[in-house]
This record gives C-alpha cells, sequence and structure tokens, in this order.
C-alpha cells in the first residue's frame, strides 16, 4: 500500500529553497515579468494551491483555501534593472530581486503551501507587477479584486521584524523660460531663479517640519535634477523635486505654496503621489506575527519606512490591518550587491506558516 | 497559573484581563509604555517593540 501525502505537506526546506532561486533566476523587470510569472503559477499548481493563474494585468496569482473569507499577501514579481550575477556564497543567495522583493515573495509562496487553512477562509498571494514602475500596475488591478480581511505585503522587513507604514510620495517638475540678460546687470538668471526656486521649497517644508523629530513624520524634499540650456535669446530651467511625504500631508495646500512661491512664468507639474499609510499594531494580524516570531526564536521589531510600497496603493482602499513583511535587509534594495540569508529565508517561511495557521484558525482573533 | 505579572518598565502590578491574546500589545496603566504579551499562562510581558525608521522599496 502506498499513502501520498499533500504536496503542501511535504515541502522541504530544499524545495523551498528551490522557488527561490528559481524565481531569482528568472530575470522580470517591470513590464517584462512574463516568464516569472508562468514560473510561479506552475510552481503554485506543483506545491498544491486550489486554483493558480496569471490575471487581467499580468500577475501571477495562487488561492489556497475556498472559503469567503480572504487573506490577501500581495508581493511583486517585478525588479528593478540591472544584473547582479546569482550565487550562493556563504549561506547567501546574490541576485537581482532576492531582497526586493522575489525572497519575500518565494517566501510567501512556501509558507502558504505548507499551511492548513481552515474551510471558511481564502489565502491568496498576488505576485504584482509594475511595482517598481510609477504605474504601480498589478497592484492598482488587485485593489479592485479582492476585499480581504487581513494583508500581508511582500518587501523585506528582515525575518524578524514586521513594516507598519510607508510614507507617500509627490514629484513636481519645474520648467522656466526667461530672458538673457547681461550677467553683470541686476537681473536675475533662469539658473539664479530655478534655484531660488529650490531654496523656496527647502524654506517651506523647514517650516512644516518645525518641531517634528522623526522621519517618518517630516516632509523630506529631494532634489533629483536640475539643468538649464540656452538658445543665445533665452534661458531656460528644468528641475524635477520629489517629496517623501508624511500621514497627514495637506497635498493641495504644499501645492498652493509651492505656485506662490514660484516666479512668474514658470510652469510645475505635480505627479506620482501617493497618500502614506500606516496600518495598526493592536489586531490578529500583528499579534500573529510577533507570536510566529517568536516561536522561531526571534525578538520582534517594528518599521516604519521612508519609501513607499503596494501598501500605500492598496491600504487606504482595502482599510483591513495590514503590514509589510519579507525577509532581507532593505538597505540591499536595488543595489549591485543585493543578497539574501538563506537561513532567514527559511525562517520567514515558517514564520508564515504560522501566520497563515494562527489567523484562520477557527475562533482566532 | 500566574495571572498577575509586572511592568518591567516601572514595577507597576498587572493583572491578567479576560479575553486578553498572547501577542497582543497593552498598555501600562502606572507609566504608559506599551507592552507586549508574551504568554499569558504565566501571564508575562516585555516592552513592545520600539518602531525602527528604515528606508527601501
Amino acid at each position: 500500500m502506498t499513502t501520498e501525502a499533500a504536496p503542501a505537506a511535504t515541502l522541504s526546506d530544499a524545495d523551498a529553497q528551490a522557488v527561490l532561486v528559481d524565481l531569482v533566476s528568472t530575470p522580470s523587470v517591470s513590464g517584462d515579468e512574463g516568464a516569472a510569472a508562468a514560473l510561479l503559477v506552475a510552481r503554485m499548481r506543483e506545491l498544491g494551491f486550489d486554483e493558480a493563474f496569471v490575471d487581467e494585468a499580468g500577475n501571477p496569482v495562487g488561492i489556497k483555501g475556498r472559503g469567503a473569507r480572504q487573506l490577501v499577501f500581495l508581493g511583486h514579481v517585478d525588479t528593478v534593472p540591472g544584473e547582479v550575477p546569482i550565487r550562493i556564497e556563504d549561506g547567501q543567495l546574490y541576485g537581482r530581486g532576492s531582497v526586493d522583493a522575489k525572497g519575500p515573495l518565494a517566501s510567501f509562496v512556501c509558507g502558504v503551501a505548507r499551511a492548513t487553512v481552515a474551510p471558511e477562509w481564502s489565502v491568496i498571494v498576488v505576485g504584482a507587477v509594475e511595482e517598481e514602475a510609477p504605474s504601480s500596475k498589478g497592484a492598482r488591478f488587485a485593489k479592485d479584486q479582492y476585499a480581504p480581511e487581513l494583508c500581508v505585503i511582500g518587501e523585506p522587513s528582515d525575518w524578524d521584524a514586521v513594516t507598519l507604514g510607508y510614507k507617500g510620495r509627490l514629484l513636481v517638475d519645474f520648467s522656466l523660460r526667461h530672458a538673457i540678460g547681461h550677467s553683470a546687470g541686476p537681473e536675475q538668471s533662469a539658473a539664479e531663479l530655478g534655484c531660488a526656486f529650490w531654496a523656496a521649497i527647502l524654506a517651506g517644508a523647514e517650516e512644516l517640519n518645525a518641531g517634528e523629530q522623526t522621519l517618518f513624520g517630516r516632509l523630506d524634499p529631494s532634489l533629483l535634477e536640475i539643468n538649464t540650456q540656452d538658445d543665445g535669446l533665452f534661458q531656460t530651467v528644468k528641475l524635477t523635486a520629489s517629496f517623501r511625504t508624511p500621514l497627514g500631508f495637506e497635498r493641495e495646500a504644499w501645492e498652493a505654496r509651492l505656485r506662490a512661491a514660484a516666479p512668474a512664468g514658470a510652469e510645475l507639474a505635480f505627479y506620482g503621489g501617493e497618500v502614506a499609510y500606516r496600518g495598526g499594531k493592536s489586531n490578529a494580524l500583528v499579534r500573529a506575527f510577533l507570536r510566529g516570531i517568536r516561536a522561531e526564536g526571534g525578538t520582534p521589531r517594528f518599521k516604519v519606512k521612508t519609501g513607499t510600497a503596494d501598501m500605500n496603493v492598496v491600504g487606504p482602499q482595502w482599510g483591513c490591518p495590514i503590514l509589510a513583511y519579507g525577509p532581507g535587509d532593505s538597505k540591499l534594495d536595488h543595489t549591485p550587491d543585493e543578497h539574501v540569508p538563506l537561513e532567514d529565508f527559511q525562517r520567514a517561511v515558517r514564520v508564515v506558516t504560522r501566520v497563515v495557521e494562527q489567523v484562520t484558525a477557527p475562533g482566532a482573533r | 497559573m500566574s495571572k498577575t505579572s509586572e511592568c518591567p518598565e516601572c514595577g507597576e502590578a498587572l493583572t491578567l484581563e479576560e479575553g486578553t491574546i498572547q501577542g497582543e500589545i497593552m498598555q501600562c496603566p502606572s507609566c504608559g509604555v506599551e507592552l507586549e504579551v508574551t504568554s499569558v499562562d504565566p501571564f508575562e510581558v516585555e516592552p513592545a517593540p520600539e518602531e525602527e525608521e528604515d528606508w527601501g522599496e
């Protein structure tokens, strides 16, 4: 007589590592995620998910369980460009996306595959496309497809920490065309007017930040680009600035302030706005992660981040308990040295399994 | 089972309230510090994780 255990129950650490290595080995720069999405769907089918498919936006999706209550793990399958030679050295997997964010996504796939899901729940793993692009195409599509009670965003927090929130973002393009005067005369050049506008931005931010000690609570401007050109008659200055925005940031008032500070004739275009979002820490999801991390021998930590993630996209609409989780150090995001400790990946897989089983357990709170 | 513990910050005596769950974040009624319930049987608390600031994504 032979007995067959469910594939999910037999997912070994070596199998889990293979899922991660295969995923990292399949390039998936934003906008070109097809091969990685197909790979992930195939793996999720092999691992016993009840459904696995590529959705209309191109996101690979796996669903385990057929209940009405939804727990969504929303990672992203795309990466920024740049080839990081794939190798394992001293227990670390190097490769583009190993940290941001195929490590987190693979930990979701493997952790959910191992978990027992209560009948009233569906656990949905989504690998969003174009998270690294301004479009956030995959998350914007997913946010209208699901109505989860709980959501975990897949981003590196380190295996023993959870990220509670992300700052928002706004960008502005400034452009001014100005008649050239003699440099010995009293007229300011376009270049000087552009610099004066940047100085006004800094002064305005400093005023709004008065008394605020935390990076998460401050409005942080960054000058991304500035250049000038002239045709002998006119000089044109163009600059692009980004703002990392705090909770409660009043975008309209800030735009009005910058328009008032801009010199006559300047053109301003604001775009790329994402609202800062932060989940609470007194809910079933946070409790489950704290317990899971402790059960694996860790001392849990909370983080808030100055960047943005798909939490900014889905958090305001879903309004459910939400946090970001995944193995890896986000300081390695987008760097040529991107790597994730394989032992941390295995711990994260086990934490995810514990979380799924705890929050979907009958009577769980 | 012990249903009492004490605040690791100020030493205030804490009593396990009905319905408390492991992993819950509670506030010390004396000093206001946030505490994580690491066990309900016996009742044990530790200072809740502090919030670190990080960048990325």
